[in-house]
């Protein structure tokens, strides 16, 4: 089963996924229409600042146990047998946040949703894209991240990516896999601006 | 990312207006920097294009995604035409501001331009002489015309090189002959720019990164250098003189007028309107003990430079001098003036005005300033901040002033040396004076605010290395106490002899920004009086805390003129390792000189003293080892 992966060295911090995301899960489904309509639609994917303002894209692990499904007391947030996927129910959802607190990484939202129920807010969070996927589409996330920072793959092929990635830098001589140097060059500056800030 | 913890300035006046900023619910540079972050990673190694609408495109730095636009242009080109981009959006600022001098000094001529003059006549006609115009016996007003007219064909196609091209050294106008970077005109380069970045046109990089170059020399000794030359013929030539700088120079119990921006032409109308009887007369009747008219930014600089007006700040205290509540009044024309300032002085009672028919804001009443109605503007809208007095609120000003030097223009400084450059060229020769640098450009809230400017002057100055200075760096260095003949204390053993000697301090205010081009004209009178070229002398460049497209454009005709450059700031160039490898090695086998970014200003001045030093081993003069 492919789902979305994460490769935070990878994020150039460009923010694309957010509005492919919002755009995704609005009623129009196009970028243009999407910001005029009400309730606006809103990202479930966070592009975050790291320590050297790096980004670092933010999404439901959808993790197993799910705390924030242990936490609904009105059964809202379910898991989508198919896809694994932990889902949230709008229509079940009381807005209580209780998911929020229990979720650790804080990607849960409250707010009116194009394809929530009118008039109130819900909770909203990632839901790996399930309408696109079964019309055979990948997650819009996925599709707008160029740098390969997200991937829509099987967990294994990823892993066994990662495997070989770090058997060629454990080779004598090889060292360190290395970045692009144009992409070490930017960080090493940036990340001397952002010393000399807090010096 | 800013950090409360963590003090955003070294100077204790930014610091403090910021807390009562903070307090007064302002919203600042720093908040709106960190509410950006991450910035994006496409964009600032420079793989992102909008030229064309077969995109917006972008490139994978990690060379798995799109390596291509939908044109088909590559890392190399995408990064080249959007650097080219920066440089002729900079060449026409700085330009364009020299055009508004040229329609001035062309309205002085048939006397539309009221309340302006020829305050000059010498300058006037040294610049007439240098554009081949007659002199002898001339009226001057007809030879106000006769330049005006000539600099507006500079501006043109019928040139094959700008006219005061003719001021570089011999070798240099060879080398630009050769390799082609000779302009030709001014708007024209900056059109030529336009075009080459056009979808399916000039798709070297190395060819566009060469007209570049010519672009920014059409700005450096054509638009710039217009606009500083003729500012000296309409305004007067600087001469040094004692004024006083940082937020401190507003006065509780006198009207306070801002003037933001670049242009001399609204800021020295305003300051004849300040000293108008009937407004002096009227701010008393409303309980004001003057008129006291302040600059920041660089139309501060222009009046500073001739008039020794008062500095309030640089570009990251803009929003911040509206916190102290007691600017009755703030009057901008263009460049640099953030969209935001008007918002912030919502909070206050302060009056804003914009002047140009090119510059709008938010928040800001407009009175648009022309050469002909310009005095009686001036005269109006002074009127409106002394009225505005009586409505002041609580006032914070958060430090007492401190007095700096300005007013260095070339002929100044040649007069300090008696009349010719040999005394310095001695001095260097000798040892005394290892070389110079020239440190310009902004503010940039990546940047502690002043911390680039005030470590490397002063790393430079104790090493015996003269600095000049222009722009933000100048109020920088100004309130950090370098600007007085005492600094000369700072200074290395052999610098500070000299400047006891001459009377002047170890840092030389040369103006704006538009007068780095003063630079330009002192090395060329270096460089002749040693028989070499600019790219042979101990100096350097440097911005480190630059911010804008403006300052990638002087930073360019510094490299092109021969003046190796350090940039504090990465340019967004890094998506092509073959750029960087030009600009920052590649361009010594060009131009003689190239750039090197390094945002720490301790290693900086490491890398300014080491090649000063390498330059003067090359003259055969002795060399220290750093």
């Amino acid at each position: 089963m492919k789902e979305v992966i994460v490769h935070p060295k990878r994020c150039v911090g460009c923010m694309q996924c957010m509005p492919a995301c919002a755009t995704a899960h609005s009623r129009t489904r196009h970028l243009v229409s999407a910001v005029l309509e009400t309730p606006q639609p809103k990202p479930r994917v966070h592009v975050g600042a790291g320590r050297f303002n790096e980004g670092f894209p933010n999404r439901c692990r959808h993790c197993d146990p799910a705390p924030c499904q242990l936490t609904c007391l009105t059964g809202a947030i379910y898991r989508h047998a198919g896809t694994q996927t932990v889902m949230i129910d709008p229509d079940r959802c009381i807005n209580c946040a209780s998911c929020a607190m229990a979720c650790p990484y804080g990607v849960i939202r409250f707010h009116e949703d194009p394809l929530g129920p009118p008039g109130r807010a819900v909770a909203v969070k990632c839901d790996n894209c399930v309408a696109r996927v079964a019309e055979g589409q990948i997650p819009a996330c996925v599709e707008a991240c160029k740098v390969g920072a997200l991937t829509y793959e099987e967990r294994d092929t990823a892993m066994k990516r990662q495997t070989l990635a770090v058997a060629r830098s454990m080779s004598s001589g090889a060292g360190e896999p290395v970045l692009p140097p144009g992409v070490g060059l930017l960080r090493t500056m940036k990340e001397s601006q952002v010393q000399l800030l807090k010096g | 990312m800013f950090d409360p913890e963590h003090s955003l300035s070294v100077t204790q006046d930014a610091d403090r207006l910021y807390a009562k900023a903070r307090e007064d619910g302002i919203e600042t540079v720093w908040e709106r920097h960190t509410a950006q972050q991450p910035q994006c990673g496409f964009c600032d190694m420079g793989l992102s294009c909008r030229i064309c609408v077969m995109g917006p495109c972008r490139v994978d730095p990690f060379g798995e995604g799109p390596q291509r636009g939908v044109c088909g242009a590559d890392a190399d080109i995408i990064v080249a035409r959007n650097l080219c981009r920066m440089i002729a959006a900079g060449a026409a600022s700085h330009s364009d501001h020299g055009r508004d001098l040229v329609e001035v000094l062309a309205g002085v001529a048939d006397g539309t331009a009221k309340g302006y003059k020829i305050r000059d006549e010498a300058k006037l006609k040294k610049l007439a002489a240098e554009y081949g115009i007659t002199t002898d016996g001339e009226d001057v007003l007809v030879l106000a015309g006769e330049l005006a007219e000539a600099m507006m064909e500079d501006y043109g196609m019928r040139r094959r090189a700008i006219n005061l091209v003719a001021r570089a050294p011999q070798k240099r106008r060879e080398l630009w002959d050769r390799v082609g970077l000779t302009p030709r005109g001014i708007d024209r380069e900056t059109s030529e720019m336009m075009h080459r970045t056009h979808m399916g046109v000039d798709n070297d990089w190395q060819s566009l990164l060469l007209q570049g170059m010519r672009n920014a020399l059409s700005d450096g000794w054509g638009g710039s250098m217009i606009a500083t030359e003729v500012s000296d013929i309409l305004f007067g030539v600087p001469t040094p003189r004692v004024t006083s700088v940082n937020a401190g120079v507003l006065k509780k119990d006198q009207v306070n007028i801002v003037v933001h921006g670049h242009n001399p032409v609204v800021s020295e109308m305003v300051s004849q309107a300040c000293t108008a009887p009937e407004l002096l007369a009227l701010a008393k009747e409303k309980g004001a003990q003057g008129i006291n008219l302040v600059g920041l930014c660089c139309t501060g600089n222009e009046l500073l430079m001739r008039r020794g007006i008062a500095m309030a700040g640089n570009h990251l205290m803009t929003e911040l001098i509206l916190s102290t509540g007691a600017v009755d009044m703030m009057i901008v024309d263009y460049q640099c003036i953030m969209p935001s300032v008007g918002q912030a002085a919502t909070c206050y009672h302060t009056k804003m005005i914009s002047t140009s028919d090119k510059a709008r804001f938010p928040h800001m009443e407009h009175h648009e300033f022309h050469p002909d109605n310009a005095e009686a503007k001036a005269m109006q809208v002074v009127r409106t901040a002394v009225e505005n007095f009586v409505n002041r609120g609580r006032v914070f000003i958060p430090v007492e002033p401190r007095e700096a030097m300005g007013g260095f223009s070339v002929e100044a400084i040649l007069g300090a040396l008696g009349g010719t450059p040999a005394p310095l060229v001695e001095a260097v020769k000798a040892g005394k004076i290892r070389g110079a640098v020239g440190i310009v450009g902004c503010n940039n809230p990546k940047i502690k605010h002043d911390y680039g400017h005030v470590t490397l002057t002063r790393r430079l100055v104790e090493n015996d290395i003269l600095v000049v200075d222009t722009g933000c760096v100048s109020v920088a260095n100004a309130k950090a106490g370098y600007k007085m003949p005492e600094a000369a204390e700072m200074a290395g053993p052999g610098l500070k002899e000299i400047c006891r000697a001459l009377g002047i301090p170890p840092v030389l205010h040369l103006g704006s920004c538009v007068d780095n081009v003063r630079i330009l004209v002192l090395l060329s009178a270096l460089a002749d009086a040693l028989g070499v070229d600019i790219s042979d002398l101990p100096v350097a460049g440097s911005a480190p805390e630059w911010y804008s497209e403006k300052a990638v454009t002087i930073a360019v005709y510094f490299v092109a003129s021969g003046v190796t450059t350090h940039l504090g700031p990465m340019p967004p160039i890094t998506g092509s390792m073959n750029v960087v490898n030009l600009l920052t090695s590649g361009l010594n086998d060009v131009v003689g000189a190239t750039f090197a970014v390094e945002p720490d200003p301790e290693k900086a001045a490491v890398f300014l003293r080491q090649h000063i030093e390498d330059k003067r081993r090359a003259l055969g003069l002795d060399a220290r080892r750093v």
